[in-house]
C-alpha cells in the first residue's frame, strides 16, 4: 500500500492505494500543527498501517516558511568576480562578498582568500548564525571555490549549503537565492522530518518516507533534509501529477485545471509529460533555480467574491469566505450554481438572497444572472489558459531544425479536478469549446498525485576535453578525463553516476534514465580543433510509478 | 531584483546547427559562451529584459534588399532566413512598441552582402540589416530616415553598397583601416552615390585603437552627425571584433567600451555582426551591450583578463584619430557643396570578389541623377559563375521620370545576352525576374 498526503492551505487530502485501486480517501482540515494534521489524515483513512510500504508527503512547510519569512537567520558567502554587481541580489545583512573569480569554462582568474573567508565566518558565528550558504559564479563549471570555502568554515556551523549541489543550471542570482532559502529553511525542515518520522513510528508505520518536489517528482526524507528548498510549491505539482495519474489518454495534450475555492491552477500535460518552468520557479518574490512545473494561478475559484462594478459582473480575484449558501458573507459562483439547482449541498434560499441584489441592480432574471456569473468565472480561467499556452509556445528555440519544425502546443481537451470541477464542466466545455474530462476521485487528485509520483533526479555533466575536466555539480564530481573522451563515454559515466548515487540522490525506483539535453561543441584555437566541450543533462524520468500504469 | 530603465527585447538565435566549417570562425559554438555568460549573469531575469523567439524572413523580404542570382533559394540556407527573420522580429518589437529597443543576437551575419548576391562574401550571404530595414520601410512608411552605425572591425562594404544611392539611409562605419584588413575598402572618399552624397561616412581607424579613440570618434563625429541627420530609427551593426582578444583583427577595444558606445548611441536595434573571440570577448561584450541598452549599470562588466594599461593606445594614435575626426566633420559639413556635373546618367564600373565562395563579379552600374527622388539605377553584372544579369532598382518614393526610366530599363534591356533581368519596384512591392 502507498499513502499519499497533500497538506494544503485549508484542507489536507489523503489517499491509500494498492495496485491500481484506491482503497481509502480522506479529507481533513489543516491545523497549525502539521504533524498532528498528518496524524489526523492518516487516522481518517482507517487502514491497516502494517501494509504501508511507501508514504509520500506534499507540504506547504518550506513554501510558507519562505513566503512568511519564518526561517532562521542564515549567512551567505558569495564570490563573484567581474559581472553584474552581486550585492544587488543580497537579501539580508548576513550576505558577504569575498574575493574569487571563475570564468564560463571553469578557469580560475582570481583565487579565494582564506584569511578573508575566515574573518567573514567569524563575524557570522559571533552573530549566532548556525547555517551558511556558499555560492560562487560559474560554480557549476568549477565548484572548487565553493568547496574550499566550505572546508574552511564547515567545522564552525551546523550546516553549510553549496550552490552547485542544488542545481547544475547556470544563473548566479538564482543560485544565490536558492542557496539562501535552502540554508534558511533547513532547520525547519529537519525538525519537521524528525517529528513526522516519530509520529509515523508511533502509529506503527515503518515505510520509507518521501517528499514531493516542485517538479512533480519525489525524493527521500534524507535528501529532503539536505535540499528542503526543492519541496517548495509542491501543491500545484501534486495536482498536476494527480491529473496525470487519472489521465486516460497519454497521447493527448491536456490542459489541466485544478479549480479550488480561491484560485484555479492551470497547467498542461503534453503526451503525459507536464511542462516545466524553463529557468526555475519563483517564490516569495524571488527567482530560484528550483526545477518546477509551469503552473499559472488565477484568482477565480468556486468561492471567489462576485461583485458589480458599474453594470459589469466581476468574479474574484478575492475570496471573502465560504459561499453564501454555506453560510459565507458574499455571493460566489457556487451560489450561482446553487440558484441554478446544480449545487444541492448548498442552501438555495441563502444563495438566492445573495444573488438577488445583483439581479435587481441589473434588472435581470436571477437564473440568467446566475448563468452569467458562472460563464464569467469560467471565462476568466479561459483567458488565462490562453495566455498560459501562448507563453509555452513562445519558449525560444536555438537551432534551425527546431525553427523549421516548430512544435506548437495546442490542447485537445481539458481535464478539471478540484471541488467545483464536476459542476463547472458543462460551462468549461462551452467556454473552451473542448471536451472537459472530470476524472473519478477528482476531489483527492492532489493526494493521489503525491502517492503516485516517481522519485526523480536530474544531473548535469560538463566535459571539457581541452581542460581535461569533467564536472557533475549535483554529485560534486570534478574529475580528470582523457582528451579523447566521447559523448558516448560521457553518457555511460553519467548513467553509472546516477545509479551509484541513487540513495544519496534520494531515488528509490530503478527509473528509466532519459536524456534531457545533449550538446557537443568544438573548442578551436587558431584554425584547428583542440578539444570538445560536451554538455549532458540526464534524469530519471518523471511520471507516475509503474504499478499504477501497468494494472 | 534589478529593474531595467528601458524595456529591452532580446532575440537570441545561436544556430547551434549551422557552420561554414568546423574550425571556421563562423561556426556552431560561436554564441555558446555568450549564452553561458548571459544565463549565468541572470540577465534574462532582469525586470524589463525579455527574450523573444526569432522569426523566419520570407523570400519577398529578402528580395526587397537583394538581387539574388539566380534566385533567393539557391543563395541562402534556412539559417539565413532565421537570422534575417530574427532581425525583423527585433524591429517588429520596437515598431509595435512592445520594447524600447532590441538586440538581435543572431548568426550568420550579413554586412558584407551587397545589393547583388552571387555568393557569400566575408561569411555573409544576405545583408540581414538591409532585409530588416526594407521590411520596416514597407510596413511602417512613416519611418523615413534611418541611420546605420556599423561598429564591426571590418568595413561593412555590403551595407555601404546596398544604400550607396539612398539619401534616406545614413551609413556610418567605424572600422580598422582598410589598408590593414579585409575587405580593404571604407575610406572617407567613399562618400555616397551622386544622389546621396554625405550619406555614406567611413571612419578608418588605425590598428591598436582602444576605448579612448573609438569613444572620441563617437562623441566628436558620430553623435554630432546624427544630431543633424535626425534619423527616425538608429541601428547598430554590432560587430565585436574590435575587441583586443579578437583572433583576426588588430584593435584594442573592450567590453566596457562597447557598452559605453551603445549607451551614447542609444540605438533602437542592435544586430550582431562579426566578432570571433568567442570565449574571451563575446560573452562580456554582449552582456555589456544588453545592459547598456536596458539602462542597467554595466560598470562591473569586465573581461577577467583585462589589463587596461597594456591595451591603451599610444598618444600618436589618439592624435591621428583627433585629426581624422576633424577632417571627417569638415567633409560632412561640406556635403552640400559638391555638384554632380550636368550628366543625366552617371556610371561606374567595378570588380567584386566573393572571398568565402571564390567568385569574381564585374558590375557596370548606371544611376539616374535626380533631385526629386533617390534615383533609379541599373546594374549589369557578370560573374565567374557564368551568370550575366541586369538588375533594375526603382527606389522608394520614385519620381515619375525615374519610374519611367526604371521600367524602360527593365522592359528593353538591350542587346546583351542576359541570363535574367531583375526588377525591384519598391513602392509597388514588386520583385520580378524575367528570362529573356
Amino acid at each position: 500500500m502507498i499513502v499519499g498526503i497533500d497538506i494544503g492551505g485549508t484542507h489536507t487530502d489523503a489517499v491509500c492505494i494498492r495496485g491500481r485501486n484506491i482503497i481509502a480517501t480522506a479529507k481533513t482540515v489543516t491545523g497549525d500543527d502539521l504533524v498532528q494534521t498528518i496524524r489526523d489524515a492518516i487516522g481518517a483513512l482507517s487502514i491497516n498501517y502494517a501494509g504501508i510500504r511507501r508514504t509520500v508527503l506534499s507540504t506547504t512547510l518550506s513554501t510558507n516558511a519562505i513566503t512568511e519569512k519564518k526561517y532562521a537567520p542564515a549567512g551567505m558567502i558569495v564570490s563573484a568576480g567581474p559581472g553584474i554587481d552581486p550585492r544587488r541580489y543580497f537579501i539580508t545583512d548576513d550576505f558577504h562578498l569575498v574575493r574569487g573569480a571563475i570564468d564560463h569554462r571553469g578557469r580560475e582568474y582570481v583565487p579565494i582568500d582564506p584569511g578573508e573567508v575566515a574573518r567573514v565566518a567569524d563575524g557570522l558565528k559571533k552573530k549566532g548564525i548556525t547555517g551558511v550558504g556558499v555560492v560562487s559564479k560559474f560554480s557549476v563549471r568549477n565548484p572548487s571555490h565553493e568547496t574550499s570555502i566550505s572546508s574552511l568554515i564547515e567545522k564552525d556551523f551546523d550546516h553549510v549549503s553549496l550552490g552547485h549541489t542544488l542545481s547544475g543550471n547556470l544563473n548566479f542570482p538564482r543560485r544565490i537565492h536558492t542557496t539562501f532559502f535552502n540554508t534558511a529553511v533547513m532547520p525547519v525542515q529537519k525538525r519537521f522530518v524528525q517529528s513526522v518520522r516519530k509520529a509515523l513510528a508511533e502509529l506503527g508505520i515503518r515505510s520509507p518516507l518521501f517528499f514531493l518536489k516542485a517538479d512533480g517528482g519525489t525524493f527521500s526524507d534524507s535528501a529532503a533534509d539536505r535540499h528542503p528548498v526543492e519541496t517548495i510549491l509542491s501543491g500545484p505539482a501534486a495536482s498536476m501529477m494527480g491529473g496525470l495519474a487519472l489521465c486516460d489518454d497519454l497521447e493527448a495534450t491536456t490542459l489541466m485545471l485544478d479549480i479550488g475555492g480561491t484560485t484555479t491552477d492551470i497547467g498542461v500535460l503534453i503526451k503525459g509529460i507536464p511542462v516545466l518552468e524553463p529557468r526555475g520557479v519563483d517564490i516569495g518574490g524571488y527567482k530560484t533555480l528550483v526545477r518546477g512545473l509551469k503552473v499559472m494561478s488565477v484568482g477565480a475559484g468556486g468561492d471567489s467574491r462576485v461583485s458589480l462594478s458599474e453594470q459589469d459582473i466581476r468574479v474574484g480575484p478575492h475570496r471573502d469566505g465560504p459561499p453564501a449558501c454555506m453560510g459565507g458573507p458574499s455571493p460566489t459562483p457556487m451560489d450561482a450554481l446553487a440558484v441554478l439547482g446544480q449545487f444541492p449541498q448548498g442552501d438555495r434560499e441563502k444563495a438566492v438572497r445573495a444573488i438577488a441584489p445583483i439581479a435587481g441592480q441589473l434588472g435581470q432574471d436571477i437564473s440568467e444572472v446566475s448563468r452569467r456569473i458562472v460563464s464569467i468565472m469560467v471565462g476568466v480561467i479561459h483567458e488565462s489558459a490562453c495566455r498560459f499556452i501562448d507563453e509555452v509556445n513562445r519558449y525560444p528555440v536555438y537551432t534551425i531544425f527546431e525553427m523549421l519544425h516548430p512544435e506548437v502546443v495546442k490542447p485537445d481537451r481539458v481535464m478539471a479536478i478540484g471541488g467545483p470541477a464536476e459542476l463547472l464542466s458543462p460551462f468549461i466545455e462551452e467556454s473552451f469549446d473542448m471536451r472537459c474530462v472530470v476524472p473519478d476521485h477528482a476531489m483527492v487528485a492532489n493526494a493521489l498525485g503525491a502517492a503516485l509520483a516517481r522519485t526523480t533526479r536530474q544531473i548535469t555533466l560538463t566535459a571539457d576535453t581541452q581542460l581535461r575536466r569533467m564536472i557533475c555539480p549535483e554529485l560534486g564530481m570534478d574529475e580528470k578525463i582523457s582528451p579523447t573522451m566521447s559523448m558516448n563515454e560521457l553518457k555511460k559515466r553519467g548513467e553509472q553516476a546516477l545509479r551509484d548515487n541513487a540513495s544519496r540522490l534520494g531515488i528509490l525506483d530503478k527509473g528509466e534514465i532519459s536524456i534531457l539535453e545533449e550538446q557537443v561543441f568544438n573548442i578551436v584555437r587558431g584554425f584547428s580543433t583542440t578539444g570538445k566541450n560536451m554538455r549532458l543533462k540526464l534524469q530519471t524520468k518523471p511520471g507516475v510509478i509503474d504499478e499504477w500504469g501497468e494494472a | 531584483m534589478i529593474t531595467a530603465k528601458k524595456k529591452t527585447g532580446l532575440i537570441f538565435f545561436p544556430a547551434y546547427d549551422w557552420e561554414i566549417s568546423p574550425s571556421h570562425p563562423e561556426r556552431q559554438e560561436r554564441l555558446l559562451y555568450t549564452q553561458d555568460q548571459v544565463m549565468e549573469e541572470g540577465v534574462l531575469d532582469i525586470e524589463g529584459i525579455t527574450e523573444f523567439k526569432a522569426g523566419l524572413a520570407t523570400e519577398k523580404d529578402i528580395c526587397r534588399a537583394h538581387f539574388c542570382v539566380p534566385d533567393v533559394e539557391s543563395r541562402i540556407t534556412p539559417s539565413h532566413n532565421v537570422s534575417a527573420g530574427g532581425c525583423i522580429e527585433a524591429a517588429r518589437l520596437v515598431m509595435e512598441g512592445a520594447v524600447d529597443n532590441a538586440f538581435a543576437l543572431v548568426r550568420p551575419p550579413g554586412h558584407h552582402a551587397m545589393r547583388v548576391v552571387h555568393g557569400a562574401r566575408g561569411f555573409c550571404n544576405i545583408n540581414i540589416e538591409a532585409v530588416m530595414i526594407e521590411w520596416v520601410r514597407k510596413n511602417y512608411p512613416h519611418i523615413r530616415k534611418i541611420a546605420v552605425v556599423d561598429t564591426d572591425c571590418h568595413h561593412g562594404d555590403g551595407t555601404q553598397d546596398v544604400y550607396w544611392h539612398d539619401p534616406n539611409v545614413l551609413y556610418i562605419s567605424l572600422h580598422q583601416d582598410g589598408r590593414t584588413l579585409y575587405p580593404g575598402s571604407g575610406f572617407p572618399e567613399e562618400f555616397g552615390g551622386p544622389n546621396a552624397l554625405g550619406r555614406n561616412l567611413n571612419v578608418p581607424l588605425p590598428p591598436q585603437t582602444s576605448d579612448e579613440g573609438i569613444l572620441h570618434v563617437m562623441e566628436h563625429f558620430v553623435m554630432p552627425v546624427l544630431d543633424e541627420f535626425k534619423p527616425d530609427l538608429i541601428i547598430n551593426s554590432a560587430g565585436q571584433d574590435n575587441h583586443y582578444s579578437d583572433p583576426i583583427t588588430n584593435m584594442s577595444f573592450t567590453a566596457g567600451g562597447y557598452a559605453r558606445l551603445n549607451e551614447m548611441l542609444g540605438p533602437h536595434i542592435c544586430v550582431l555582426e562579426g566578432g570571433y573571440s568567442i570565449e574571451a570577448a563575446l560573452p562580456y561584450v554582449n552582456t555589456g551591450i544588453i545592459l547598456a541598452l536596458a539602462g542597467v549599470d554595466y560598470s562591473y562588466i569586465r573581461e577577467p583578463d583585462l589589463n587596461p594599461e597594456r591595451i591603451r593606445e599610444a598618444p600618436r594614435i589618439i592624435d591621428y584619430i583627433k585629426r581624422l575626426t576633424d577632417t571627417l566633420l569638415d567633409l560632412w559639413n561640406s556635403r552640400d557643396n559638391y555638384e554632380v556635373g550636368g550628366e543625366e546618367i552617371v556610371r561606374r564600373s567595378r570588380n567584386i570578389f566573393y572571398d568565402t565562395d571564390g567568385i569574381s563579379e564585374n558590375q557596370q552600374e548606371s544611376v539616374r541623377v535626380c533631385t526629386d527622388c533617390p534615383g533609379a539605377y541599373k546594374i549589369d553584372s557578370s560573374a565567374s559563375t557564368g551568370y550575366h544579369i541586369l538588375a533594375v532598382h526603382i527606389p522608394w518614393g520614385a519620381c515619375p521620370r525615374c519610374r519611367e526610366q526604371g521600367r524602360a530599363w527593365f522592359e528593353k534591356p538591350g542587346r546583351h545576352n542576359y541570363s535574367a533581368v531583375y526588377l525591384q519596384d519598391m513602392d509597388n512591392d514588386e520583385y520580378t525576374v524575367k528570362i529573356p
